[in-house]
């Protein structure tokens, strides 16, 4: 289930809300473990199973390796076992199509039979999840955790399940056995939603037609429309991304849960480093956290930080996908974090911040470009076609798309930036700012619903002859 | 509590209010089988049992069920449409709006179908021992082009008509009226503003110009009496949704000095038949769409006899464009006997031999002509 859905948003929400409400506070989280598996389980009937099976696999790798801490060997065993348990189950479902092309790629001679298998919805968060406290165990930085009911909430907790944020068990611990839902907490998690409910259908949908638009009109976009189309993919999957990450904090609050913030303005970065501090922060958090710190982090000597850097983005790109332009498109940042850590980012403070923007934005933008395309030759025509291959202006029905999309793309650049938040911050709290918070979430709510609604909206004219 | 309390949690108080809302009516509310500015049957509760949960089609049916019976779908559906106008994205659901009121249809792109159709008529008029007359009608779109929003796609019906028309060989004869429609669209209206078909004096207009081509002497305007019918929701309004758009009046031109009985339509479409002594099928003014009052819109086969007029007989191969100029054919045509080849697959020189025709004469919009798969049924 998505949560832009009519389905979610005028029948498991409510319903949900109203059982979470009526159970009896010690039982609220066995209410939210069922509804959470009943929210997998509408889109993964079956592979619900696979998500009880990481469950399991965790719960009982923390117990055996907390009673165990005493006898070290023990521990770490159960904890080897755990970590290759969680990665082949990842790397099965997600990657082992992947390797098999690419081994069949490089010595074609085995010809190995591919693996096509469907993967499961969310497996790279929820996996990421499991990990962070199985290794937290390990490492002593929290408690095991004894109620099955209680870990299992907080993996399969609905709000995060299926796209972020990646929520570190060590953030939630107290929240999953203790926790007070309030009013103020629940509005600013409703307002939160709807924020992010406008994102993903007024702005990322709307982007994504764009784009589709413009790929479709292929050479007659020129260069003029290969940029437009790729500047809304950038907003397309900004306020995609970002919207659903808000969602879900929005939906903790409702719940009593807060989320760390996954995003934070990531286009008004300056430098690569930066957005990346922006960016999808709770994956750069566990990245940090689980593979560059214990690796050594910047600790060790200039060489074996790079090293590290190159790691950590390789394996960043491939979390992204199991094709090889997620890759490339990690590489491509870890090389420019490797250039700023050299000496860039020092020449880019001394300069004015105008230059350290323009510099940011050419370079994601183009990163998308690499992220989009999982097909390399596809990837080359439009590159190509972004530096004139087919000519400067779009064709005339190309730039009537462009400019009926024209507002659109405005606003989302100003949405791009904290300009709104900040006007916000400004204005007095008070009656009138309560108001006009209930009428943009009406409106909004209103407009978001229409569209859902338009959308399975199809004349059939048979009569159309 | 204070009241400047309550305010402040006001956005969660209306956000539950409004999905709890809503999910009750949608339980509550009676729920209608048929959409009738979607003319199609609406989604029904899907089956739920083991299979149908495990293979995760119920959700997906679910889905497609809410979606079909949301409570004020068609107010939402409308507020979309109006929201999309307001982002400056007009023409988002395939249809402008022009000034007047008038809803445009996106143009009709170049297309193989429209190149490989000239083929198939050009070898049936190389084939054919009668004249094969063929017309292309523009699309509204173009003709009345000055109507436009600002931000539009190009409407190049007259180049593609033209391109069309060089390809049917020199047996097929081409009767060109795009300037005659775009010339006379200032005297008045030649397409309806809701629907994509033309008018009766569209039509009309049309009839003047083939008059000279095909050899026949065309009635004057005042020769007919004008029946004016109103509350004509088209399918472009349909597709637009912008519902606050009037209605279009629909025109029944009636021959003044027609003599009592002379016309006799008949239907076969299968197995059924139906007759009228009129050109018009008043019971299709009850619904939204009343384009079908014109011979009761599309059938296989309809034959269309008129005792008062002189000439011979002529078939007709034809989209529903054909509805409303076949009325006015038929002042001057005897016999005329209307083909529509997605339904009526047999062979078209068979049934001209059949009926002794004296003439062919192929009648489609353009737009339907670069989409029809259809032409190849003509031989």
């Amino acid at each position: 289930m998505v949560f832009s859905s009519l389905i979610f948003l005028f029948l498991f929400l409510p319903l949900t809300l109203g059982l979470y409400y009526i159970t009896p506070k010690r039982f609220r989280n066995l209410t939210l473990f069922i509804v959470d598996l009943v929210f997998y389980s509408w889109g993964e009937p079956m592979l619900v199973v696979l998500m009880m099976v990481s469950v399991i696999i965790n719960y009982v790798s923390g117990i055996l390796i907390a009673v165990n801490r005493e006898k070290k060997g023990l521990a770490k065993l159960f904890f080897i076992l755990s970590i290759i348990l969680n990665l082949g189950l990842l790397g099965f479902f997600k990657y082992a199509g992947f390797i098999g092309e690419t081994l069949n790629f490089v010595l074609p001679f085995l010809n190995i039979p591919v693996l096509q298998v469907a993967l499961p919805i969310g497996i790279s968060f929820y996996t990421f999840q499991t990990m962070s406290y199985t290794i937290d165990v390990y490492r002593n930085t929290v408690k095991m955790q004894k109620n099955f009911i209680t870990f299992g909430t907080y993996v399969s907790l609905f709000p995060q399940l299926i796209a972020g944020p990646i929520v570190r068990y060590e953030d939630v611990a107290e929240q999953l056995m203790n926790r007070r839902e309030t009013l103020e907490q629940f509005t600013n998690g409703v307002k939160l939603f709807i924020i992010g409910l406008s994102k993903k259908i007024l702005i990322a949908n709307e982007m994504g037609v764009l784009w589709d638009g413009i790929r479709d009109a292929g050479a007659s976009s020129g260069a003029l429309g290969a940029w437009t189309g790729i500047i809304a993919y950038t907003f397309q999957i900004y306020f995609d991304f970002s919207g659903y990450s808000d969602m879900a904090i929005g939906l903790g609050r409702m719940f009593g849960f807060e989320f760390m913030k996954n995003f934070d303005y990531p286009y008004i970065s300056k430098s690569v480093t930066e957005f990346w501090r922006r960016w999808h922060i709770s994956l750069g958090t566990w990245f940090r956290e689980y593979v560059y710190i214990p690796l050594g982090g910047n600790r060790r000597g200039l060489p074996r930080q790079l090293v590290n850097i190159a790691v950590v983005w390789f394996l960043t790109g491939l979390w992204h996908g199991a094709s090889w332009n997620f890759i490339l498109w990690g590489v491509y940042f870890g090389i420019l974090l490797m250039i700023e850590k050299l000496f860039f980012l020092k020449l880019l403070k001394k300069l004015p911040s105008f230059v350290g923007h323009i510099y940011a934005i050419i370079i994601f933008v183009l990163g998308w470009v690499l992220f989009y395309f999982e097909d390399m030759g596809e990837m080359w025509i439009f590159i190509q076609r972004l530096f004139g291959s087919s000519g400067f202006m779009p064709s005339a029905d190309t730039a009537a798309l462009m400019i009926s999309f024209l507002p659109l793309l405005i606003a989302a650049g100003i949405a791009s930036t904290p300009l709104a938040s900040f006007l916000y911050g400004k204005a007095k709290k008070g009656a009138v700012l309560y108001v006009f918070d209930t009428a943009a979430c009406a409106a909004a709510l209103l407009v978001c619903t229409a569209s859902l609604v338009s959308s399975a909206y199809n004349p059939f004219l048979y009569f159309k002859f | 509590m204070k009241a400047k309390n309550i305010l402040r949690y006001l956005p969660a108080v209306l956000f539950v209010a409004f999905i709890s809302v809503f999910m009750l009516l949608f339980f509550i509310l009676p729920k209608s089988d048929f959409s009738e500015s979607e003319k199609r049957n609406l989604a029904e509760f899907p089956e739920l049992n083991l299979t149908t949960l495990t293979d995760g089609s119920f959700q997906k049916n679910l889905d497609t069920y809410l979606s079909d019976h949301m409570p004020a779908r068609k107010f939402f559906v409308g507020l979309d449409a109006a929201a999309d106008l307001a982002e400056g994205k007009n023409g988002s659901n395939g249809i402008y709006l022009g000034s007047d009121g008038y809803l445009f249809p996106k143009p009709s792109k170049d297309s193989e179908l429209l190149t490989k159709n000239a083929g198939f008529i050009k070898e049936f008029a190389d084939d054919s021992d009668i004249p094969v007359y063929v017309t292309l009608i523009a699309s509204s779109g173009y003709v009345n082009s000055g109507k436009l929003p600002p931000v539009h796609e190009e409407y190049r019906d007259k180049e593609l008509i033209g391109s069309f028309a060089s390809k049917l060989g020199d047996n097929a004869k081409f009767i060109d009226v795009t300037d005659r429609l775009y010339d006379m669209s200032e005297n008045g209206q030649l397409y309806y503003r809701t629907d994509h078909h033309w008018t009766a004096l569209g039509a009309y207009q049309c009839y003047r110009a083939l008059g000279e081509k095909m050899g026949y002497e065309p009635l004057p305007e005042d020769a007919f009496s004008i029946e004016k019918q109103g509350g004509f929701y088209g399918t472009s309004y349909a597709k637009a949704a912008l519902w606050t758009i009037a209605p279009d009046e629909l025109e029944l031109w009636s021959n003044k000095s027609a003599s009592a009985g002379s016309v006799s339509v008949d239907i076969a479409d299968g197995k059924e038949t139906k007759h009228s002594d009129s050109y018009f099928f008043r019971e299709q003014l009850e619904n939204d769409d009343k384009y079908p009052v014109y011979l009761d819109g599309n059938h296989a086969l309809e034959t269309i006899t008129n005792k008062d007029a002189k000439g011979g007989t002529l078939i007709v191969v034809k989209d529903s464009y054909a509805h409303t100029i076949v009325p006015f054919l038929s002042q001057n045509y005897s016999k005329i006997v209307m083909a529509d080849l997605r339904y009526y697959k047999m062979d078209i020189s068979a049934l001209a031999e059949k009926e002794n025709a004296d003439g062919i004469l192929i009648l489609y919009s353009l737009d339907n002509m670069s989409t029809d798969g259809n032409l190849a049924y003509l031989y």
